[in-house]
């Protein structure tokens, strides 16, 4: 059961997954991954983006999995709902450590987060709010229509809203 | 990667006596009937795997098997919060419910994961007439979903966008206590262990 409701309305965004829309939005389990929110402050538009990796080195199928082709099709689509890019702000939760000791990229959340970090100031979208890093899983709802409110539920149960 | 019916009866076998293995091992431990579940293995979308593992919190004992197998997939015990603290009392030999977790469960956690993620492989290796270990354990108390996602992320030159899921249920009625058993073979591991239960089923002649 999750804390918060997530009612028959929220639209669940899996890894590598996104949406654009003004219905609520959520991203369960953020461990190393990143919920990007680019919200409209003009059209209570926005969109959610759970992205996995950095780069997506040429790769096209996935655009929602890699920091940089997310960017993009998001800038994209919201310009389609006729957002003007003027009026984005952006919030990020996510990119912890949640293992010290396995081989592999252990840093992958914390590069995730650098990547988006200059990702969106290229773009120049202020980031307005981030809960990113330390070692602890994060869910997050966003709510375009209640000035892009993201409520951030942590591993150890406590809430935050950015 | 599409998996045929003969390989899914073969990765079901093989998990159903790695599972039988490590059920033994809790049975002993904890002097109790274990009941098993029939394995299930499902190939899953990446962006699906909220629809199995949430974000309620548990403990996750894991563990990457290495060995005479293609190394880099990985063996999690799972153990949802309501019952770690029975598991812990019944190993530890204490009653009080409504406590926090301490060292004491954590080193119980770890060892619980180590013995029966250990008896697990014994019993895969046996069939597969290979020798697979675990590394030393990582224990971690939060979200499962963000656990299993790092573990993904983290192999990051696979890319990877869809996993085998492999899970199986250990339940002791007695303590009221529920686990489950994850194999995330990756790519190469799951082809090794394949071609090598295919072997078993036509041996060369």
């Amino acid at each position: 059961m999750s804390l918060m409701p997530a009612g028959t309305d929220t639209a669940i965004i899996g890894i590598g997954e996104y949406r654009v829309g003004s219905m609520p939005m959520a991203s369960i389990g953020l461990g190393s991954c990143v919920g990007l929110i680019l919200h409209d402050r003009q059209t209570g538009i926005g969109a959610l983006v759970h992205i996995m990796l950095p780069a997506s080195q040429g790769k096209t199928d996935r655009p929602g999995k890699y920091a940089d082709t997310a960017i993009d099709v998001l800038l994209k689509e919201l310009s389609r709902s006729g957002s003007s890019p003027a009026n984005l702000i952006a919030k990020i939760a996510g990119g912890s450590a949640m293992f010290k000791t396995f081989s592999g990229n252990l840093n992958i959340g914390e590069r995730n987060v650098e990547v988006i970090r200059k990702l969106l100031k290229d773009n120049n979208i202020p980031l307005k709010g981030e809960d990113v890093g330390g070692c602890v899983g994060r869910t997050i709802f966003y709510y375009p229509k209640e000035n892009g409110k993201l409520v951030i539920k942590k591993g150890d149960g406590k809430l935050s809203e950015l | 990667m599409k998996l045929t019916h003969v390989q899914i009866d073969a990765l079901q076998e093989l998990g159903n006596i790695g599972a039988a293995h490590a059920a033994t091992t809790l049975s002993t431990m904890l002097s109790a009937n274990i009941s098993m579940s029939v394995p299930e293995i499902k190939m899953i979308d990446i962006s699906e795997i909220h629809k199995y593992v949430g974000d309620e919190i548990a403990a996750l004992v894991l563990f990457q098997v290495n060995g005479e197998v293609k190394h880099g997939g990985y063996l999690l015990l799972y153990i949802p919060k309501s019952s770690v603290i029975r598991l812990t009392n019944a190993m530890l030999g204490l009653t009080e419910m409504d406590r926090e977790l301490d060292e004491m469960d954590e080193s119980a956690l770890l060892e619980v994961g180590n013995i029966m993620v250990s008896a697990f492989l014994d019993g895969t290796a046996e069939l597969l007439n290979i020798i697979m270990l675990p590394s030393p354990p990582q224990l971690v108390i939060d979200m499962p979903h963000a656990a299993i996602e790092s573990i993904i992320a983290s192999q990051e030159s696979e890319d990877i966008n869809e996993v085998v899921l492999f899970r199986t249920a250990l339940v002791s009625d007695a303590h009221n206590i529920q686990s489950s058993i994850f194999l995330f073979p990756n790519n190469p591991m799951l082809e090794d262990i394949i071609r090598r239960l295919e072997e078993l089923l036509n041996p060369p002649i």
